[in-house]
């Protein structure tokens, strides 16, 4: 029961008038993805909740749930034991938000005119990628130029999302950075655990809201990016720079694909990182910090010492009514 | 009688309820006392259950059936017929029955059910009824048609086409994109090349051919498994190849890119075909080719004798024959048919852009051309073209000829103008003399070469002059400011001609005469600019402003002509006020140290944007709105350069505004400043209302969220801080814990840290002065610097000083937080998107007194867009950072770069808290009416013709020939479908007064009468019109009631944005119709402009039926949710 209670930490003094809202501080369940790779960089597989400590600001958190890859997630008992979350044919564990099942994948492909050129063997890559998906995860497709297009809507039918992809209309301008704030915000609302791969050229001469803006709320809501560019990374020194800074900061990772096979390769690793990442959740013990909190994820045993975490950095807790 | 219980007579009256049964009475009574309350969901309620738990009650039925009938609400008809059949079974009087039986036939009518209204007509022909009659169906037209070859969806897409467009309109918007889109110019050559778009449609018609021939002579592409060698046949047509053996393996990947961007982009169903192969399933698809009506036939566009060749292919290699098809298809249809007996295609291509651009203002009218200023216009009309408008085309002709299209551009504006501004210009001798001051004396290039119209300030120029009482034109300030101005040397320099013969002028129309010789010019016509901004300044003034103050705004036009909205906009204000306004401005541009120059300009700008913004809602009353602004830039007069004094000035000046404002808008003398300023920007509470509605409650958490977003300090704090170091400087000891946790809340407020690298950084050209703004921001330690100060009172109020810019970080912040647009992306995203606000600009284009614009969208040009210039047009620059935003709801959807802004800031500036049921339901009811007059017009060709009268003024001729033919025809619902919101209202008030026949119209007046000042037309313009920067240098709301402009150079559809009326009038009568309080537009306006704007799918920018189709989506999703709501609170 505790669990399900969303906890409050501090009320920001706005008004004590009768009827004026109340603005508050709060922060409700965490879910944090990562992977934890050896310094081949092969996947470190296998470990356990206690082999993990996570702290935030230094202040160790206790875990509410764990899962590895696409496993069924386990709940953690206050003695530190595991036992399985029911989980419906349908992967869904409702009424859980802390039943983490599968993936949300969110794929943003960029229609612009940047992508002329490349826009029809990018549309066979991603679809390959969707259909390589793990049947527990769910994928939506979104594209953009100027505005936003929600081609298909999240779902666990690739073919719906195959065909959302293959209904894509090539466009004008590029809005990259508004494009992805908006699949964020889409992705926000979705529980569980998801993430966001951006399938661009690089160029954006539209955005309105700045990358770091936008890695920002990716931070906050615990969404890795990951970002695949159709350039050289010493093509565009600039928008490779960003796509490494908003890709790391999040937990994901970028991949400069030129070619088709190089695509598709990019697409596998993304695949590889899904399956083999952990993911758990927590609700945060009290922490007076009104602003970012440092996720710190330690593996506990000596060799876990060498071994290289990727997760988010942390996050700013959520304001509101 | 109490207003409620006049009212309630009067509606019963008007319903034809009689006094007789008081016990049946009371529910009707008690429902319109509901309604003057705004509580018409519980109106409806009362009347449907006591006509459920009566239903053999007549007058129970009838006040019933008439509510919703009053309230346009699809029920009515179902009311009615029940009240129909009860009537029947008590044998009623024939003239009850008749009157019930004609009210269901337009309600039949009005819903598209002609089979019911024909059954009800005859009833009430059999009851005696008289004067109505249905025409016979129109019979259907048999144009000529040609095949294109595939799907007309895949043809639609590839051609930008929107596919809600009907086949009989696809020929017209393909030729208006290829206009716009198809071809370019070559440099350094005449010759037109085919663009990208246009290739890709040429490339499609290939493809599409294969496809057909392998669909066979059924038409039907059929693969029946997967290894039937037709797939093979078909991949290499599509570009694409089998990876995997048949089966669950099998996936396509391209092999040909070029064909595969085509079989996408057109939207074959290439994952179905995918799916097929791998279940090993056939795969069908019906490939009959579209067929497309053309206008005149083929033959008139493609004579034979020609080179055998598909008339599409020939159509689309044609540019002027695309852009003739675009100009007949927009020309009244009886003129275009006359058109094309008299004039052969390959003629009148000549002048295609010329028909193009102002065609569709002509109309024949049995033979004879209508001309403005009609009869008596006549015969100047022939003089200047050469041949009379009795020869009809031939007339046309010439005038689309002469002059290389500014004779017709002339005609043009002339024709969209009515009243007499109209009766003025088109006096004969002025219609030349004004003619010829326009044309010059070279008339290349002619106002339709560019892509847009190039005769914009001439449109402007006759929409926006206004006559003064004795009939002359009113001249801003008098005749000697106007020659003043031609004979400067900045006039001289930019119109010698005129600047000689400025000393000379004597009348009025000679400064006319001079401004339409500017409205040709495209460059250098600034006294044009000024004369209509000014004319806007003074069109709402009672006393004109003196010369002195004229004078100034004139010689400071260049400069703050932007800020003249504000004078614009409050009519009251005096002359020394608008001098006093822009002294400080001059004072402030003075300053050398930007900024300091930008926190006075930004702390100056956002007081007066309140003041503003209070004057619109009425929380600063019309008496004090010139003394508060008066007021508010007194301390701004004379800032001193030097920096800390400068900073103290800023301060104390931004605080006594705001002290000022408070005390303007009566907020209560105590509490806290932060919570006044947030409710008055929220709106004002209800009269006698202790609480805040939910209305408000929502709208001000809606605001703290924005201003909480962008992490501002509250003004409190700021003004607690301050006051004790001013109190410490004094003498008095300062308590410094308490200063050092307000110093924390200032400082705790964490700005995000540097976004870009410093290479990153190097690449941005504008916004240094913004960025060190917030850099200094950043390195504020008030704590350190409080504890260092000790008790030096110098350095005391140096502290003080170095709050001014986040205390102009507040102020300009909470404008943000009351224009911002629906979603507000930007603001909650970007946490110093307020504080990078750019008052400065660059050293060659400084943009302090400048419009505000969006500025830096696009990575990597800049780190995320911010605003420049002033805060003069805050409410546009927001909408337009956030349109981008919005996300369509289908792919391939054009959202309008100018449009959609223009439709935001009508949601966002206009409030409707003071808006009465009263005001609401007056508007629905017109609607209401409005309905029924198209209804009746179906019936009676005398109503018919006093519509045709009214409306004929609102709309181009060729939309209104075709709303008079459906009518005609009986075909109302088609009708209606035709003609926009504002034209329906307008067309109901000003028919109403006269209308003895109907219900309806009866309930009108007897509103009118009972409200005449909530519902007189000004009442009625503030409640519901829309802001119109550009076309009255205002953000005032009102309804100017003009037909709707097409898109014109310098402004695209920003123009035809403003003059379009209907968005709120429709909201509305849709808010009417679901009972909703009008506080709620507050909320819901935003929202369904939001839900309109994403459900656009226009074809082109002038495609306006698209928003209105937008519109009747979101009414009809908004309705659906309601009723819905309705049943399961039932």
């Amino acid at each position: 029961m505790l669990l399900r209670l969303a906890l409050i930490f501090l009320l920001v003094a706005l008004a004590v008038a009768q009827d004026r809202p109340t603005f508050r501080v709060k922060v409700d369940l965490v879910v944090l993805s990562y992977t934890i790779t050896n310094h081949k960089g092969h996947y470190i597989n296998g470990l356990q909740p206690k082999d993990f400590k996570i702290s935030e600001d230094g202040i160790p958190q206790k875990l509410a749930s764990f899962a590895e890859g696409n496993k069924p997630p386990m709940e953690i008992q206050p003695d530190g034991s595991m036992r399985p979350m029911q989980v419906s044919e349908q992967g869904r564990t409702e009424g859980r938000p802390d039943a983490v099942v599968g993936t949300n994948v969110f794929v943003l492909f960029d229609t612009s005119n940047y992508m002329y050129r490349g826009f029809v063997y990018a549309s066979d890559a991603i679809a390959d990628f969707i259909r390589g998906l793990d049947r527990a995860d769910s994928v939506a497709v979104y594209t953009y130029s100027r505005n936003l297009t929600r081609a298909a809507a999240l779902t666990k039918e690739r073919n719906d999302a195959v065909s959302g992809l293959r209904s894509a209309v090539a466009g004008d301008d590029s809005a990259l950075y508004n494009a992805l704030l908006l699949t964020l915000r889409d992705a926000a609302r979705v529980p569980g655990r998801k993430v966001v791969i951006v399938f661009s050229n690089g160029p954006d001469n539209a955005s309105m809201v700045a990358p770091d803006d936008v890695r920002a709320v990716a931070e906050d809501e615990g969404i890795p990016i990951y970002v695949i560019s159709t350039n050289e990374v010493t093509k565009d020194p600039i928008s490779s720079n960003v796509f490494k800074r908003i890709s790391t900061g999040t937990g994901g990772k970028s991949y400069f694909a030129k070619t088709w096979q190089k695509q598709v390769e990019a697409f596998e690793a993304i695949r590889e990182d899904l399956g083999n990442s952990y993911t758990v959740t927590y609700y945060p013990q009290p922490n007076p910090n009104e602003g970012f909190r440092k996720i710190m994820v330690e593996v506990t045993s000596d060799a876990g010492r060498k071994y290289r975490v990727q997760a988010r950095p942390g996050y700013r807790p959520q304001r509101g009514f | 009688m109490r207003l409620g219980q006049f009212l309630a007579a009067g509606w019963m009256a008007a319903s034809g309820i009689a006094f007789q049964n008081l016990g049946a009475q009371d529910p009707a009574k008690r429902a319109w006392e509901l309604e003057l309350k705004g509580e018409g969901a519980e109106a409806r309620t009362q009347l449907q259950r006591a006509a459920n738990a009566n239903p053999n009650d007549p007058l129970a039925l009838e006040a019933y059936a008439g509510f919703l009938d009053h309230h346009r609400d699809p029920a009515a008809r179902a009311a009615y017929e029940k009240l129909r059949q009860l009537l029947n079974r008590n044998r009623a009087s024939t003239s009850e029955r008749a009157k019930i039986a004609q009210r269901l036939t337009e309600l039949d009518l009005i819903a598209g059910d002609r089979l019911n209204a024909e059954k009800h007509l005859e009833e009430f022909h059999s009851l005696g009824g008289k004067g109505l009659n249905l025409p016979a169906q129109g019979a259907a037209a048999h144009p000529d048609f040609i095949e294109i070859p595939g799907p007309l969806r895949s043809f639609a897409r590839m051609s930008a086409v929107s596919p809600d467009v009907g086949p009989e309109e696809v020929m017209a918007s393909l030729s208006h994109n290829i206009t716009l889109n198809g071809y370019s110019a070559l440099r350094a050559s005449e010759s037109l090349e085919p663009t990208e778009y246009l290739k890709l449609i040429m490339r499609y018609l290939t493809q599409a051919r294969e496809i057909e021939k392998l669909a066979g002579p059924n038409q039907i592409l059929k693969i029946e498994t997967c290894e039937s060698t037709q797939t093979g046949d078909l991949l290499r047509i599509l570009g694409y190849r089998m990876r995997g053996s048949c089966g669950g393996d099998v996936s396509l990947e391209t092999v040909n890119p070029s064909r595969a961007f085509l079989t996408i982009d057109s939207g074959f169903p290439l994952s179905v075909l995918e799916a097929a192969l791998r279940t090993n399933r056939p795969f069908t698809l019906d490939y009959h080719p579209a067929r497309i009506p053309v206008m005149f036939g083929a033959g008139y566009w493609h004579p034979a004798g020609g080179k055998p060749v598909e008339f599409i292919d020939f159509f689309i290699g044609d540019p002027a024959l695309c852009r003739l098809y675009s100009a007949m298809s927009a020309l009244d249809p009886d003129t275009a048919d006359q058109l094309h007996k008299d004039l052969p295609a390959a003629k009148a291509k000549v002048y295609a852009h010329v028909w193009d651009f102002f065609g569709s203002i002509l109309e024949l009218r049995d033979g004879k051309a209508v001309v403005p200023g009609g009869t008596r216009a006549e015969k100047m009309w022939t003089e200047l073209l050469g041949v009379g408008p009795d020869k009809g085309t031939t007339f046309y002709e010439r005038l689309v000829e002469k002059d290389d299209g500014w004779m017709a551009s002339y005609f043009d504006s002339l024709a969209r103008i009515s009243g007499p501004v109209q009766a003025y210009l088109t006096e004969p001798e002025r219609l030349k003399r004004f003619y010829t001051a326009m044309r010059g004396r070279v008339t290349s290039p002619g106002p339709a070469r560019p892509v847009f119209r190039a005769n914009t300030d001439l449109v402007l120029l006759t929409t926006r002059m206004r006559l003064d009482a004795d009939g002359r034109p009113h001249l801003p300030g008098g005749i000697m400011v106007w020659k003043n101005l031609f004979a400067s040397k900045n006039g001289a320099k930019m119109d010698p001609l005129l600047a000689k013969a400025a000393p000379g002028w004597k009348e009025p129309e000679q400064v006319l005469e001079a401004m339409f010789g500017l409205s040709r010019k495209m460059a250098e016509n600034e006294p044009l600019k000024i004369f209509m901004a000014l004319t806007d300044v003074e069109r709402n003034r009672t006393k004109p402003l003196e010369a002195n103050t004229i004078d100034l705004l004139v010689k400071e036009y260049r400069e703050l002509g932007a800020q003249y909205s504000l004078f614009a906009e409050v009519p009251t204000l005096s002359d020394a006020t608008i001098t006093a306004y822009m002294e400080a401005a001059r004072g402030i541009s003075l300053i050398k140290d930007v900024p300091l120059r930008a926190d006075a300009a930004g702390t100056l700008q956002a007081l007066a944007s309140f003041w503003q913004i209070f004057v619109r809602q009425h929380t600063i009353p019309p008496g004090s709105a010139d003394a508060t602004l008066a007021a508010m830039v007194q301390p701004f007069a004379k800032i001193q350069g030097q920096r800390e004094i400068g900073q103290r000035e800023i301060f104390d000046g931004g605080q006594k505004g705001v002290q000022a404002l408070l005390t303007a808008a009566r907020a209560p003398t105590s509490g806290s400043a932060q919570d006044h300023m947030m409710d008055l920007l929220a709106g004002t509470k209800p009269a006698g209302s202790a609480r805040l509605s939910d209305a408000h409650q929502q709208m001000l958490q809606d605001m703290t969220k924005v201003f909480e977003a962008q992490r501002l300090v509250s003004l409190d704090t700021l003004f607690a801080l301050a006051d004790r170091l001013e109190a410490a400087a004094g003498g008095t000891k300062l308590d410094v814990p308490a200063a050092n946790r307000l110093a924390g809340r200032i400082t705790e407020i964490q700005l995000p840290r540097a976004a870009l690298s410093t290479r990153e950084r190097a690449e941005q050209s504008q916004g240094y002065y913004a960025d060190r703004h917030v850099d200094t921001e950043r390195r504020l330690n008030l704590r350190q610097a409080i504890e260092r100060a000790g008790a030096d009172p110098q350095k005391l109020r140096d502290i003080r000083a170095s709050l001014v810019p986040v205390l102009r970080d507040t102020l300009v912040g909470l404008n943000y937080v009351h224009y911002a647009p629906p979603g507000a992306q930007v603001l909650f995203t970007n946490p110093a998107f307020v504080r990078g606000h750019d008052f400065y600009g660059t050293a060659d284009h400084i943009r302090t007194w400048q419009a505000t614009e969006v500025m830096g969208t696009g990575w990597p040009a800049n780190a995320g867009g911010r605003l420049s210039g002033s805060l003069i047009s805050l409410p546009y620059a927001l909408a337009a950072a956030e349109q981008n935003f919005l996300i369509p709801t289908r792919e391939q959807a054009l959202i309008w770069g100018d449009l959609v802004p223009q439709m935001i800031v009508s949601a966002v500036v206009p409030r409707w808290w003071e808006v009465t049921p009263n005001q609401l339901h007056w508007i629905g009811l017109n609607m209401a009416y409005a309905d029924s007059l198209l209804a009746r017009s179906a019936l009676d060709e005398g109503v018919r013709e006093r519509v045709r009268s009214v409306m004929d003024r609102y709309m181009p001729p060729a939309r209104m020939k075709k709303v008079d033919r459906l009518l005609a025809a009986g075909d109302v619902r088609g009708a209606s479908e035709n003609v926009v919101p504002a034209e329906m209202y307008l067309a109901a008030r000003e028919l109403a007064a006269a209308d003895r026949d109907s219900a309806l119209a009866r309930e009108l007046r007897t509103l009118a009468a009972a409200a005449s000042q909530e519902l007189s037309a000004l009442a009625i313009s503030r409640a519901f019109g829309t802001p119109k920067p550009t076309l009255s240098t205002s953000y005032q709301p009102e309804l100017l009631s003009l037909r709707t402009f097409p898109t014109l150079m310098g402004y695209s559809s920003r123009i035809m944005a403003e003059s379009w009326e209907s968005n709120l009038l429709f909201y509305a009568a849709l808010a009417d119709e679901l009972h909703l309080r009008p506080a709620e537009l507050n909320l819901r306006v935003p929202e369904w402009t939001q839900l309109t704007v994403e459900r656009i799918f226009a074809t082109h920018l002038e495609d306006w039926p698209a928003l209105l189709r937008a519109l009747r989506l979101v009414g009809e999703d908004v309705r659906q949710k309601a009723r819905k709501l309705t049943v399961a609170q039932n």
